[in-house]
């Protein structure tokens, strides 16, 4: 039963004996609140569970540690359920009732733009530390998330220059898919290669007899795969079985849905991923992230980007709130916008971008051999979220709170 | 050779949606098209159905005795569900709406909390055979082959055996049956227990196929309400048929515009189905026919 | 019956008598003093809640108006929809459209309410047409509006591209559309913006009281009773000369009013509406509200669904991971322990001991 421990009565223990520890020399503090509003339950759970855990590891390190600033760091955990709505009236509640410092939320896109309006309202501040289609210009986030241009404009001519030019996307056909396959287009186009196809499947198909047939009939070199949810992960083994046999790269799997291990051998051989961390990578700072997450969690399943963007969001957050001398919204802006604001974790060196609120990443390339196991071909150090400060959005200037993509750009200055 | 071909890819996508269709709703068309019972948990059934075919066949059960095992378990228990939820709530069909729907999110959250939030699956199994430039998943051909066989056996068994007959006499006399001596109450379960069992089987079929999740039977479950109700009361009468229709609406749109189409299609074919055939399309062949 | 002659004094004081009537539970000083009494608790609650409490009760009486609509469409009517979320979300992406382009200044959000409502009333009307005139019945129209709702849901969610805009507003696909503005009043000196809070909720408690007194009144009129007689015996009230058909299908639209109502209320309470708001999931939550509570009596419908949604959120507040699991066996319990509904349960129950208490 411990994957299950009832997290909130747990972490309350916990706080309220760092509290304790902590009350002595900062008493007129107290506590730094931080909201967590994750899916531990419904359609997410499979990805999200493991970042819970992750922000408690941080919580617990930073709290044996002294706090942040000598203010030990209180934990207040809701399920949100893969509903839209719970983050709704979770947001609200975190930041009206429970007057968190900070928050960490959100899986899916819809639910960050679900709660994205709240925090705006209560000038809340929030850290959305997932994968994304990119494109939010918001001064209350913080995105520790990789975006498309990291991982596209690495996997993209990689691929190309490995198996030819020519591309067939298949894409989840909502926000995600869409703008990660006009990307894709478009890094293709500027490398001299051809779309064989494109396709978009709607969220929660499970069959694919006929993508299968249509990608077979083109000439494709490789096929992107960005599927998303539980239904669509059923591509790859229905492409195995009717021996598609193509390269397969993506963005969007493996580094958060452990793909490779949950399905059998092979079929997801010759998958390439770009991801910005997963638990294979065997680097010290890697292993060390791997034993401690695993001596706190012994039945973690896998720890997946996700899970190392929440933990070295916490220590980000420690960072700021150090280096501001408060908890103070704005301080905090003001010492993101010098632009030095890094944090050597788990998967290397990070920054984040003063400009966009998005974090630059060290990118593996991670390919899913014929047993599943996983190699890393290449590896881009310090690759940085740079569309949306080229496309114009400018935080340390103005706040359009607005998600943008390539193809609905920021307003001309 | 190369109309060959094409012919044989048009006819393996129908296939292949007749056969999603056929075994996804078989279970349901005996809970919900013969009792009446309006069964949302029909996606749990299923998804415990291919649990255990995925953990038996990985314990080293051949996986055709999984599947079975699969349906069996879910057999096991759709009939103590019946005995202790739906039996109260025959004469109540909008209530088991709200009980099924509860028995639902008890199972998925349940399996969520006792299992995690995956399991590994099998593989499937077969291979693929090339027909052209093209190949085929071979498993896919023995589903298809398993949907015709159900819809077979289905017939056999309510039309031809005594079980059957009994079963069918009670659901729709249950007085008189009663009164002819039959032990109501057990046919009731026996049915309801059967229903359960080829949603288990559905599961077990496809379990190979798919990603093994808690709400995996979400994927199943307006397809197969929407061909219980396009083949209409009589499910025997109407299932074929309505598979068909249904399949070949869904692979022929699919296939010129795509997957969305494909999807919304399906349920405007539906809501027109159901306008222009009220008793659905058993109702208008035996209309036709009488 | 009223003579030709009556003066509009009596005209009013005989709709009033239809707050009271055979369709409706409650009657007499006693219950009038304890919805009075209910009625002035929830206006003081704002005074000794806190913000987010307060907001939150806002909320939950959002949906209370889709609960009510469904409960005159299955409860009274006795027609299964398993769709009202699409009049929801239609109504909340109209809510959404209308004030992204027209903007907050005027009441122009007020407008936008109306006019949302208005659409999905009228989408309502149409499928309601649709399905009675072509003699749906039963089950059949639970899988009809299921299949609507689930369109409108699966349309909605791939128009993430550029092209899908109306205006100005993006319908931005399967991430929701957002950005709207909330409900805006003009006011001397400056206009009233309703983010949630007590001034939203007083609006929506006024709304809910509203709408209540006035379903009472039409639950008790002839049109209320036609509708529960087709409930209980659609081919006698035909055979009395009644166009069932008709009276089902205006009921379909006042219910799918209703949805609609809370779809424009939800869009702008959290600026924000999305096409899951029209699934699977969605789309039953408002049947669990309605069946706990109590589906045959608009007082129970109203009271249960309030209980439910605070019930549900508690749970998921304090439960963990198993608050869907107890979700689950508190509906088991209610079907199988309390056919009727929790709270018309409870509130037979309190009648029939008031009644002996007298006697």
């Amino acid at each position: 039963m411990t994957r299950n421990r009832p997290t909130l009565a747990g972490l309350m223990a916990g706080a309220a004996l760092a509290l304790v520890a902590a009350a002595p020399v900062f008493a007129q503090d107290g506590p730094i609140r931080i909201g967590v509003l994750e899916d531990q339950s419904g359609d997410f759970a499979a990805a999200t569970m493991v970042k819970v855990h992750a922000i408690e590891l941080a919580a617990k390190e930073i709290n044996d540690a002294g706090g942040i600033d000598g203010r030990p760091v209180e934990l207040v955990v809701y399920d949100t359920q893969s509903d839209n709505r719970r983050y709704q009236e979770f947001m609200r509640r975190v930041l009206q009732s429970d007057k968190v410092d900070v928050v960490f939320a959100g899986f899916s896109s819809a639910s960050r733009e679900a709660y994205r309006p709240i925090v705006n309202q209560f000038d809340g501040l929030a850290f959305y530390n997932n994968q994304y289609e990119g494109g939010v210009c918001d001064n209350n986030m913080i995105v520790t998330g990789a975006v498309p241009e990291q991982q596209f404009s690495t996997l993209i001519p990689w691929m190309m220059e490995e198996y030819g030019p020519n591309v067939y996307t298949l894409a989840a056909d909502y926000n995600f898919g869409q703008i990660s396959a006009e990307w894709v287009r478009q890094i293709v186009e500027e490398n001299g290669g051809t779309m064989a196809g494109e396709e978009f499947i709607p969220l929660g198909v499970s069959q694919f007899g006929q993508t299968i047939q249509n990608i077979q009939a083109t000439e494709a070199d490789f096929v992107v795969t960005l599927l998303v949810g539980a239904a669509q992960a059923s591509y790859y083994e229905q492409a195995a079985s009717a021996n598609v046999g193509l390269p397969m790269a993506s963005s969007v799997n493996v580094g958060q849905g452990y793909e490779h291990k949950r399905f059998t051998p092979p079929s997801l051989a010759n998958m390439f991923v770009t991801t910005n961390y997963i638990e294979e990578i065997d680097s010290p700072a890697s292993n060390a992230f791997v034993e401690k997450f695993h001596a706190m969690f012994p039945d973690e399943p896998y720890i997946n980007q996700e899970a190392a963007n929440s933990y070295i969001a916490m220590n980000l957050y420690k960072q700021l709130v150090e280096r501001a001398g408060t908890t103070d919204h704005d301080a905090i802006r003001a010492v993101l916008a010098e632009g030095d604001v890094c944090f050597d974790g788990p998967s290397g060196n990070v920054c984040l971008d003063p400009k966009s609120q998005h974090m630059s990443h060290t990118i593996y390339l991670a390919k899913v051999n014929d047993d599943h196991s996983i190699s890393f071909p290449k590896v881009w150090e310090d690759i940085k979220p740079y569309w949306l400060g080229d496309a114009g959005c400018d935080l340390t200037k103005n706040d359009p709170s607005a998600q943008y993509t390539p193809s609905s750009p920021p307003p001309a200055q | 050779m190369a109309l060959f071909e094409s012919v044989f890819a048009m006819l393996y996508q129908f296939g292949d949606t007749f056969a999603f269709l056929v075994i996804s709703c078989a279970g349901l068309a005996v809970i919900f098209g013969m009792m009446g019972v309006i069964n949302l948990a029909h996606g749990e059934f299923i998804m415990c159905g291919a649990y255990v075919a995925a953990s038996t066949a990985r314990a080293g059960l051949p996986l055709p005795l999984a599947i079975l095992a699969g349906a069996l378990v879910a057999g096991v228990v759709g009939m103590v569900v019946e005995r202790l939820v739906i039996r109260h709530l025959y004469h109540r069909p909008l209530d088991s709406i709200i009980a099924t729907w509860g028995i639902s999110l008890i199972a998925t959250q349940g399996v969520l909390i006792v299992l995690g939030s995956t399991m590994q699956g099998v593989g499937t199994p077969l291979g693929s055979i090339d027909v052209g430039d093209r190949s085929y998943s071979l498993y896919r051909l023995v589903l298809m082959a398993c949907a015709l066989g159900l819809l077979g056996g289905l017939y056999l068994l309510f039309y031809h055996s005594r079980f059957g007959v009994i079963a069918r006499a009670t659901i729709q006399k249950p007085q008189m049956a009663h009164a002819l001596g039959v032990n109501t109450g057990r046919m009731y379960g026996l049915t309801f227990g059967l229903g359960a069992a080829l949603a288990g089987l559905a599961g077990g079929l496809y379990a190979p196929t798919m990603t093994m999740v808690p709400t995996m039977g979400s994927t199943f479950i307006v397809e197969s309400f929407v061909t219980v109700v396009v083949g209409g009361a009589d499910i025997f009468v109407g299932a074929a048929p309505a598979a068909t229709i249904l399949a070949l609406i869904k692979a022929g749109l699919t296939a010129w515009y795509g997957q969305l189409f494909g999807q919304i299609g399906l349920l405007v074919t539906v809501i027109l189905v159901i306008r222009i055939l009220p008793g659905g399309l058993s109702g208008w062949l035996k209309g036709t026919t009488r | 019956m009223i003579s030709s002659e009556t003066a509009p004094r009596s005209r009013t004081r005989s709709l009033l008598a239809r707050l009271e009537g055979p369709q409706t539970m409650g009657r007499g000083p006693a219950f009038w003093v304890a919805a009075a009494v209910a009625v002035a608790a929830a206006a003081a609650y704002p005074l000794m809640a806190d913000a987010w409490t307060v907001g939150n009760a806002a909320y939950f009486l959002i949906w209370t108006f889709m609960a009510m609509g469904l409960g005159i469409v299955w409860g009274y009517a006795g027609a299964l929809s398993f769709g009202q979320t699409a009049f929801f979300g239609l109504a909340g992406y109209a809510y959404g459209v209308i004030t992204l382009n027209l903007g907050a200044a005027y009441g122009l959000t007020v407008l936008a309410l109306v006019l949302a409502v208005a659409i999905g009333g009228l989408f309502a009307l149409v499928i309601g047409y649709f399905m009675f005139y072509g003699r749906i019945q039963g089950v059949f129209i639970g899988i009809v509006t299921l299949s609507v709702t689930l369109v409108l849901e699966t349309f909605m969610a791939q128009t993430a591209g550029p092209q899908w805009r109306i205006g100005e507003a993006r319908l931005n696909g399967f991430n929701g559309m957002s950005g709207m503005p909330p409900l805006t009043l003009p006011w001397f000196g400056g206009d009233i913006v309703l983010y949630p809070g007590p001034s939203l909720y007083y609006l929506l408690l006024g709304l809910v009281v509203v709408c209540y007194l006035c379903l009472r009144i039409m639950l008790n009129s002839p049109f209320g009773n036609v509708l529960v007689a087709i409930r209980e015996n659609p081919h006698r009230v035909g055979m009395l000369g009644y166009d069932v058909r008709l009276y089902q299908t205006l009921a379909f639209a006042i219910g799918g009013a209703f949805a609609a109502l809370s779809g424009a209320l939800y869009t702008a309470w959290g600026q924000y509406i999305t096409p899951s708001s029209m699934g699977l999931t969605s789309a039953a939550l408002p049947i669990v509200w309605v069946a706990v509570g109590g589906r045959r009596d608009i007082t129970a419908t109203l009271i249960g669904t309030i209980v439910v949604l605070a019930g549900f959120q508690t749970l998921t507040i304090y439960g963990s991971q198993y608050a869907l699991v107890v979700m689950g066996a508190l509906l088991l319990v209610t079907v199988l322990v309390a056919p009727q509904g929790l709270v018309l349960g409870a509130m037979t129950l309190l009648g029939q001991i008031f009644k002996r208490g007298k006697s």
